[in-house]
């Protein structure tokens, strides 16, 4: 309970870092967008007009307190570019990248899972090699190829999926919209997840009571299925659950090419516009996303595993 | 000492680890050629019509002769405008007058050309170049980042730890995204040494987490603490005793890390961020590809990608054999 | 008898010629920002507003070149006091959407309407990008609900084309009331379209107004069509390759491959053709050009040696190479500051500055930039000479560095790129920190005095960024602007133009074709060189 405390605690300073960091540095470097605001032809008075309503001409420990206050109540206000609230703009683009990542989560560690184990199993076999360094091949292309060249072949010249695009109900995105973007993020982490995966395993199968159950006369299938993977379901769940903060903003390359409105690519509209209100929401709430996961994840380990001493 | 020989005998065994390394040597000298001028140095040449395609697909090639630009059609109509160089020019023009140079450009090439007429082979050679320092820098970089911090954070505790611990947090929690963002604007865009310090600045997070947890293992160890008895200092301690017996993980960590970069600079490319136009890297040749692919040409996404490929596989799976060689696994 | 009810409402509909199974689908490839015609300046959001709202005047769909027309006022305007006073009388009968903000109540268009629309430009509570087109306007009564007077601080024989403009159309006071900061949001017109569905940054669905007044052509009723459908789509690749799926009706931006459907003397390729898709092309309105900032230590300045450091430079570049390789052959060499389309374009006018890189490195030589040990010129008293092209850093700013490299590497002079993101640029720029980058420029309206104003000294800081201040050039502005258009005026635009050439402050590069692929079903398409779409117009053919 006192470690729970004591973390809890620690995301004091890990935001106040965060909240410094972000601020300062596009302070310092994000730009003025006043200017871009302002349109083809404004007179320096018009500029002014607005850094007075968009707040950037008050001194800057007035603007970082105003910041402070902003995470402490949620609520950052409304974008610079289109007014939309900025609670807005995260409730209706979150839906959207979800609906990709979580089935695209689900889907590959499914996947990967069993793999991984079909190669533990066949450990240290031809077969064994041939998947590893087919696995290493395929990681070593690069994201943007696999998204070009699967958007041209499967949605234009096959025509199997829409090319891009996004639709209005969950059903529609998830068995039309969703599917190419899902796909191609599933094969670009196939390979990385089934080694991750295949090292838990083996770790796992190197323990003192896989030898007892083999001792025992447990066949290798039944060690592999009741005994290991429910031991390695840990390090996978968290494994999990700490990319997901990650790969909400990570997404945008999918996002883009796909035209899905998602929290990625309105990252980056945003800071393509210097759009200073939706920047600051989205480094808060993914880094308290993240912190969330990480501790969430080393709990698991803690509560499930004696044997982990954290300090 | 006897565990690094113990490595190299185990390495030697395996084949796959082999073959790896005399690839990744391989792909090192030819880069180190290019850096040397040996290969590659005409590369920025614009030897072929744009876009010509590779020899195998266009295997009678012609040259065209183009007429380099001459004086084209110019008004003499002034409209009552005096130009104040019009002396100096007419003087000029008349020095000048005569035939115009012409050049040659091929119409196919090897491995075909891109937009301007480069050849695409020598792009992806000097590419190699560049992308491999990138790699091996910035991996260099955030390796030297994250082993000293971790060493100071693992060794020290107290609030050297805690220091170290919420600037890893801070890091950590910023998307990735942003963070490169927030740096690349502050560093402004110079080339190469930009890429490598924001891959750097940024990388050394991963690297810190698995020294500072070696560290920690490690202090409490005898031979530690048997130099404790001997009066060493503690910057003695930290990297004359306990850093070559991390050294290993760093090493692996520092390799993994090669590879990760060479990917993410391709990334960085494409948002803008990747090196600049006087050099080549195959992240700029990637970041070219979305036009160019549904146009048909197919042949700079795909040198690049084989290039990348083979070199980052070949990285890999050497990665793998050293670490096996160093922390065998008993089965 | 439900069927009769059907068949009741069909009839009844009948007089509505929009037919809702008529659906366009088309594509912006940058995101909106808002529907609020006083807070948007973006060239997408402004597309869509054309479609919602309803200025005094428009302009003839077919009437080449641009020709003004009343739209809701009954004539164009009534022009008096030597260009300074417009009265216009805005047409009875016309209403805007229902909407909530009205209450139930049945609300008719007045010249009220237009005066509170107008006014809210200038209002810094909007901060509106598009004040400046406003600017001018002294006073605006209304001495009757259908009767408008505009008073102008100066005199402006242009100005009917800002009350053409399609941000000037009329937004309801009740609305703007009722929606508040969500305006932009919520948009109340009165023209052929309104706001049925909309995905920020994702998607726009417009339908047919069912209350728009009856405006007829060849007999028949607009729209045709009963919605319209935006998709915001940002990759050429994705908009190329939904075009060819035949997932949208129209796509323009595709410069970047139009070699996959055009061939090199600007016809659509046969396999194209055969299937029915039909090709529309015209020049854009607009100019873009490489800019020298003339208040900059190394470049700027009208001493001889500078003009001759920046002539050199706009003769080493190459033009045809931009438009051949970078603009894939889909641009036109802009040889005039005023592009084709619009009033006071002179089509045999050629520029005095040739492309001869020879030439500008003896330029160079004559005038003391000595090459130095490392093969790069200096200045001539001997300090280091270094030009620093301003850019952004994507992709397609790249190939122009690029470009830009080969130039200054023909005559020797060192080059720096300066990147930085389009706010940061649009900032130093205004404050005329930069020193070499490229603009663009695109009508606003179709007169040369848009284009003009470009290079007039008092517009330095705002739309002149090459910080360009001659007296010579300014005294020739002003007497242009009290001139309409015509001989007279275009002897001052010579002069102009020259001057512009001959201190070398510009090096015009190229206007831009606007290819549009339509898909065989659209009927009745022409581009028009000022309005932004074409919905109101335009026919979609279902299958049977």
């Amino acid at each position: 309970m006192s470690y729970l405390v004591r973390r809890l605690w620690q995301f004091v300073p890990t935001l106040a870092g965060v909240i410094l960091l972000v601020f300062f540095l596009f302070n310092w470097v994000g730009g003025d967008p006043a200017y871009m605001l302002a349109g083809k032809i404004a007179s320096p008075e018009a500029i002014e007009n607005i850094r007075r309503q968009i707040g950037v001409d008050q001194p800057y420990w007035v603007q970082l307190w105003i910041f402070v206050k902003q995470v402490a109540t949620a609520d950052f206000g409304a974008s610079w570019s289109t007014n939309e609230r900025v609670s807005q703009i995260f409730a209706t683009r979150l839906g959207p990248s979800l609906t990709v990542l979580i089935p695209l989560l689900l889907a590959s560690t499914l996947l990967s899972l069993a793999v991984a184990m079909l190669v533990a199993y066949y450990r240290g076999s031809l077969t064994d090699r041939a998947a590893m360094i087919g696995c290493t091949v395929g990681q070593s292309i690069s994201i943007l190829v696999y998204i070009l060249v699967f958007q041209y072949v499967l949605g234009y010249q096959l025509a199997w999926f829409p090319v891009q695009g996004w639709g209005s109900t969950l059903g529609e995105n998830l068995t039309r919209y969703a599917v190419l973007p899902i796909v191609v993020g599933v094969v670009v982490s196939l390979a990385p997840d089934i080694r991750l995966y295949r090292t838990f395993f083996l770790d796992e199968i190197g323990q003192d009571y896989v030898r007892t159950a083999r001792a025992k006369g447990l066949g290798e299938g039944r060690v592999l299925w009741l005994h290991v993977l429910r031991n390695a379901a840990i390090p996978v769940a968290t494994n999990v659950l700490i990319q997901l903060p990650g790969l909400l903003a990570g997404a945008f390359l999918i996002e883009r090419f796909f035209s899905i409105p998602g929290i990625g690519r309105e990252v980056i509209l945003a800071v393509e516009r210097s759009d200073f209100p939706v920047i600051k929401a989205v480094t808060v709430y993914v880094a308290i996303a993240t912190m969330v996961m990480n501790l969430t994840a080393d709990l698991l380990y803690r509560a499930l595993d004696p044997r982990v001493q954290l300090k | 000492m006897s565990l690094w020989l113990l490595a190299w005998q185990r390495f030697l065994r395996d084949r796959v680890g082999i073959a790896s390394a005399i690839v990744v040597v391989v792909f090192i000298a030819i880069a180190a050629a290019s850096a040397a001028g040996w290969v590659a140095r005409d590369w920025g040449k614009e030897v072929g019509v744009s876009y010509a395609p590779p020899r195998f697909v266009k295997p009678n090639p012609a040259e065209q002769k183009a007429g380099l630009a001459g004086p084209s059609d110019v008004s003499r109509n002034d409209y009552g405008i005096r130009d104040p160089l019009a002396p100096e020019l007419a003087e000029i023009r008349a020095g000048l007058a005569g035939a115009s140079p012409t050049e040659k450009r091929a119409t196919s090439l090897a491995f075909g050309a891109d937009k301007w007429g480069r050849d695409v082979l020598q792009k992806a050679v000097k590419g190699t170049e560049t992308s491999l320092v990138v790699g091996l820098a910035s991996a260099a970089l955030a390796a030297f980042l994250g082993t000293l911090f971790g060493a100071f954070a693992g060794y020290r505790g107290g609030w050297v730890d805690d220091f170290f611990n919420w600037l890893y947090s801070v890091f950590t929690a910023i998307p990735y995204l942003l963070l490169v963002l927030a740096i690349a604007a502050v560093l402004g865009q110079k080339g190469v040494s930009t890429v490598i310090l924001i891959l750097g600045l940024t990388g050394w997070t991963g690297i810190f987490r698995l020294v500072r947890a070696e560290y920690l293992k490690h202090k409490v160890r005898e031979y530690v603490l048997a130099a404790d008895s001997i009066g060493a200092s503690d910057a003695r301690r930290m990297f004359a005793h306990i850093l070559p017996n991390v050294s290993h993980v760093v090493l692996v960590q520092l390799s993994l890390h090669v590879v990760l970069f060479i990917k993410s600079e391709v990334i960085l490319s494409f948002l803008g961020f990747g090196v600049g136009i006087d050099t080549v890297s195959w992240g700029s040749m990637l970041a070219e590809a979305p036009s160019e692919l549904i146009l048909g040409m197919w042949w700079q996404i795909t040198a690049a990608t084989i290039a990348m490929a083979l070199a980052v596989t070949a990285f890999s799976l050497f990665t793998d054999s050293v670490r096996d060689a160093l922390d065998p696994r008993l089965e | 008898m439900r069927a009769l009810g059907l068949l009741l409402a069909l009839a009844i509909s009948g007089a509505q010629a929009a037919d809702p199974a008529k659906i366009l689908r088309v594509t912006f490839q940058a995101a909106e920002t808002g529907f609020d015609p006083a807070k948007v300046s973006d060239y997408y959001s402004g597309t869509v507003i054309e479609a919602i709202f309803d200025p005094l005047l428009t302009y003839d769909y077919l009437a080449r070149p641009a020709t003004l027309v009343p739209n809701t006022a009954v004539a164009l305007p009534r022009i008096t006091d030597g260009g300074r006073t417009y009265t216009l009388q805005v047409r009875r009968g016309i209403y805007f959407a229902e909407d909530a903000a009205f209450k139930g109540a049945r609300r008719e268009l007045t010249a009220l309407d237009y005066a509170y629309s107008l006014r809210r430009f200038l209002d810094p509570k909007n901060r509106s990008p598009y004040a400046f087109l406003f600017e001018g306007i002294a006073g605006i009564e209304t001495p009757d609900r259908q009767t408008i007077v505009i008073r102008l601080k100066r005199t402006d024989f242009n100005f009917a084309h800002v009350l053409a403009f399609p941000l000037a159309g009329a937004v309801a006071r009740e609305a703007i009331e009722h929606y508040g900061d969500e305006s932009a949001a919520h948009p109340v017109g009165s023209g052929p379209f309104r706001l049925k569905r909309y995905v920020r940054s994702s998607k726009i669905v417009l339908e047919a107004n069912p209350g728009f007044r009856e405006v007829t052509r060849e007999g028949e009723r607009l729209p045709k069509i009963g919605g319209v459908e935006v998709s915001i789509m940002e990759e050429t690749q994705s908009r190329w390759l939904a075009f060819q799926r035949g997932e949208s009706d129209m796509e323009y931006q595709l410069s970047e491959v139009a070699s996959a459907f055009i061939t090199e003397d600007g016809k659509l390729r046969p396999e194209f053709a055969a299937r029915g898709i039909q090709l529309d092309r015209s020049v854009d309105p607009e100019i873009i050009y490489l800019y020298f900032n003339m208040q900059d230590k190394t470049v700027g300045g009208l001493a001889k040696e500078k003009i001759a450091l920046r002539r050199a430079i706009a003769m080493s570049y190459s033009v045809d190479d931009q438009i051949r390789i970078i603009r894939k052959g889909q641009a036109v060499r802009a040889q005039y500051p005023i592009p084709p389309g619009v009033a006071g374009h002179d089509p045999d006018y050629r520029s005095a500055i040739p492309h001869d890189p020879r030439a500008a490195n003896a330029l160079l030589d004559r005038f003391g930039y000595r090459r130095g040990a490392d093969g790069f010129r200096r200045m001539p008293g001997g300090e280091p000479l270094v030009i620093r092209y301003s850019s952004m850093p994507t992709e397609r700013d790249r190939q122009f560095d690029e470009l830009m490299k080969r130039a200054l590497d023909s005559i020797g002079v060192r080059l720096e790129i300066h990147k930085d993101r389009f706010p940061e640029l649009l900032k130093l720029e205004n404050q005329c920190r930069l020193m070499v980058k490229h603009s663009a420029w695109i009508a606003d309206y179709p007169d040369g005095d848009n284009f003009m104003q470009l290079l007039y000294g008092p517009n330095s800081g705002q739309s002149n960024n090459a910080c360009y201040k001659s007296a010579e050039y300014d005294k020739r502005y002003e007497r242009s602007r009290l001139l309409p258009q015509g001989p007279a005026r275009d002897r001052l635009y010579h002069e102009m133009a020259r001057l512009m050439e001959t201190d070398t402050v510009w090096l015009l590069t190229d206007s831009r074709y606007r290819n549009v692929l339509l898909q065989p079903r659209v009927q009745g398409f022409h581009k028009h060189p000022v309005m932004h779409q074409e919905w109101l117009y335009i026919d979609l053919e279902l299958p049977r």
